[in-house]
């Protein structure tokens, strides 16, 4: 019998202070020295949650950022917010923790090849969102043209800014804006209806991607909307309260559906209707 | 021909169980058979921080002895059953099945029954100090070969006229209740229509929001995970039960939560048994065992929700 509950070791191989609060960890299998490849040949599908932890301070749900493609090693962005991300925060390169997953489903790959994409994160939603756009970079030939429109709330709190500008060189626009005006901050401020005329797409054969806090639905209404995407080709990765991440905890759910294995990615108007 | 054993060998049999294996007697318990499969408490991972080696210093939980338990009457029994089913589904649960193959359960009721709702044996009562054995799988058929001179095989027809008990405190409420579940589609249709109906804030007024009604629940199966840094050296991961009517239960990192009003997290509870569960496993995650109601320390009484909620749906729909 297997067991769902036993994590695999991992050990960090590389730690970046992306912010004051955020660090970027990047953790490598122990044994064997690979990550297993799914059907698709990712390691994950972008939009798919890993719990990562130790036993004694607990498990948390990240998306990995990294390539799908690399089996060597993943990478997440670790806000410090309770004891998971605290312990986190106290490690050094070398040091090992535990990973379970990857969990869920993930954003629909054969469903938005051949598609224009805009893709919309805020804060710290932004890893699936940049494991997508690797997913992209890989299959290039494969996508119209992409947007990834980026809300953080202060120029500080900008996440992989590095992968953002290399991400130029790929043909993927890049619109980061942040939630209040702050000096020296030229850019946008806050998703607002001005975003629209800087993207240009066919709608008839365009999808959305969205990950990340409250602001999306201001996305949603300012600039998905009038971009005419339809609801049922906005795909949106949702927030719960995740634990055992297999089905059976019981917190992740809302309405019939498991965020952890229905989810996290659903289509928005499979889960607007419900009623939590 | 049918195989019966009477009161007097059932206890020495019961005896003998004792010696071969852990025994439980489940029928004086304040919490659910449940908790021997799925404990209130189960330490399920352990490590030792200081260990030198770092990747095999993980410890998973001991499975157990063997055990037997005894006493599952027929609404326990159709829970065990569900609860297996659960915990199946989509992925094995480890640490239940590992607590659910050492056992070996025992019913003890006094209905008739067409099939064995679920345990190994089951002892139903077919008249004074006499009951029948039902015992289907290699499991049970084993231990009753190990153990036939305690029991007798006798005609079917000699029973027919033997049976007459007095209903157990509570049959009543039970019998309504099964009656109630016995359509579970539309049951699981009102409930998903009830979402706004006016009960669920008279509810939320009445409810303490403690969780008793889900801890004594033979089916509600809700855990969380915490870990623990001990004082020694060993550092652990617990499964502990959890209630979907605690303000903790869909909170987040930062202080979020999904459903913050008792009002949300108690209609929550009954959109699980009731909507989800029959929309996932074809029936409602209740058996009318009516734990919840003789525990609840508000007094709240389910079936009268169902009923109200029942009598409402059922207007609405014939005005359509």
């Amino acid at each position: 019998m297997d067991n769902i509950y036993l994590p695999q070791k991992v050990k960090i191989t590389k730690i970046d202070e992306q912010s004051s609060t955020v660090k970027l960890f990047r953790f490598s299998p122990i044994e064997p020295s690979a990550f297993k490849k799914n059907d698709n040949d990712l390691v994950f599908n972008p939009g798919q949650f890993v719990l990562v932890g130790e036993i004694g301070y607990g498990e948390a749900p990240f998306g990995p950022l990294s390539s799908p493609y690399e089996a060597e090693y993943m990478e997440i962005a670790v806000r410090k917010a309770g004891a998971v991300t605290n312990y986190l925060h106290s490690l050094k390169n070398g040091d090992e923790i535990t990973m379970r997953g990857p969990y869920g489903n993930g954003f629909p790959l054969d469903f938005i090849q051949g598609k224009d994409m805009v893709m919309i994160t805020g804060g710290c939603g932004i890893p699936p969102i940049a494991a997508l756009v690797e997913y992209v970079i890989k299959n290039r030939e494969k996508f119209g043209r992409i947007y990834v429109l980026y809300g953080a709330r202060t120029p500080d709190e900008i996440l992989l800014k590095e992968k953002i500008e290399e991400w130029k060189n790929f043909g993927i626009k890049s619109i980061i804006t942040i939630d209040k005006p702050a000096p020296g901050w030229t850019g946008p401020v806050g998703f607002v209806s001005d975003l629209v005329k800087e993207i240009e797409i066919d709608e008839a054969n365009a999808v959305a991607t969205m990950c990340g806090p409250g602001p999306m639905m201001d996305a949603l209404e300012k600039i998905l909307r009038p971009l005419g995407i339809s609801d049922r080709r906005i795909f949106v990765s949702m927030e719960r309260k995740m634990q055992c991440g297999v089905g059976k905890c019981q917190h992740c759910v809302t309405g019939d559906k498991y965020v952890c294995m229905d989810g996290p990615v659903f289509y928005y108007d499979e889960i607007e209707k419900n009623h939590d | 021909m049918m195989l019966v054993i009477n009161d007097k060998n059932l206890e020495v049999f019961i005896e003998k169980l004792k010696e071969k294996f852990d025994f439980f007697d489940i029928r004086n318990d304040k919490l659910p058979f449940k908790k021997y499969f799925f404990p209130p408490v189960q330490e399920i991972f352990t490590r030792n921080p200081l260990s030198k080696s770092k990747t095999s210093d993980l410890k998973t939980a001991k499975t157990p002895a063997k055990f037997v338990l005894f006493g599952l009457n027929l609404p326990q029994l159709e829970a065990l059953t569900q609860l297996d089913e659960i915990m199946q589904k989509p992925n094995e649960d480890f640490f239940y099945f590992q607590n659910r193959k050492q056992s070996i359960v025992i019913g003890l009721i006094d209905v008739e029954i067409d099939a064995m709702p679920g345990g190994d044996i089951i002892f139903q009562k077919i008249g004074e100090g006499k009951y029948k054995v039902w015992a289907e799988n290699a499991k049970s058929k084993q231990i009753i070969k190990e153990n036939k001179v305690f029991f007798e095989e006798i005609e079917d027809e000699e029973i027919e006229s033997a049976r007459s008990f007095e209903l157990s405190e509570g049959a009543e409420w039970s019998k309504t209740m099964r009656e109630l579940l016995a359509d579970s589609e539309n049951l699981a249709n009102a409930v998903a229509w009830s979402h706004g109906h006016k009960i669920w804030d008279e509810l939320a007024e009445k409810c303490l929001g403690c969780g008793i009604c889900t801890y004594v629940c033979p089916l509600c199966h809700c855990f969380s995970i915490e870990d623990r840094v001990g004082l020694d050296d060993k550092c652990s991961r617990c499964r502990k039960w959890d209630s979907c009517v605690l303000p903790s239960f869909s909170r987040i990192a930062g202080g979020h939560s999904f459903r913050p009003t008792i009002k949300e997290r108690y209609y929550n509870w009954f959109y699980h048994k009731f909507v989800r569960a029959y929309r996932e496993f074809g029936k409602s995650q209740c058996v009318g065992c009516g734990a919840c109601k003789k525990n609840c320390p508000a007094g709240i009484d389910i079936q009268e929700i169902l009923k109200t909620i029942l009598e409402d749906y059922k207007k609405v729909m014939s005005d359509v």
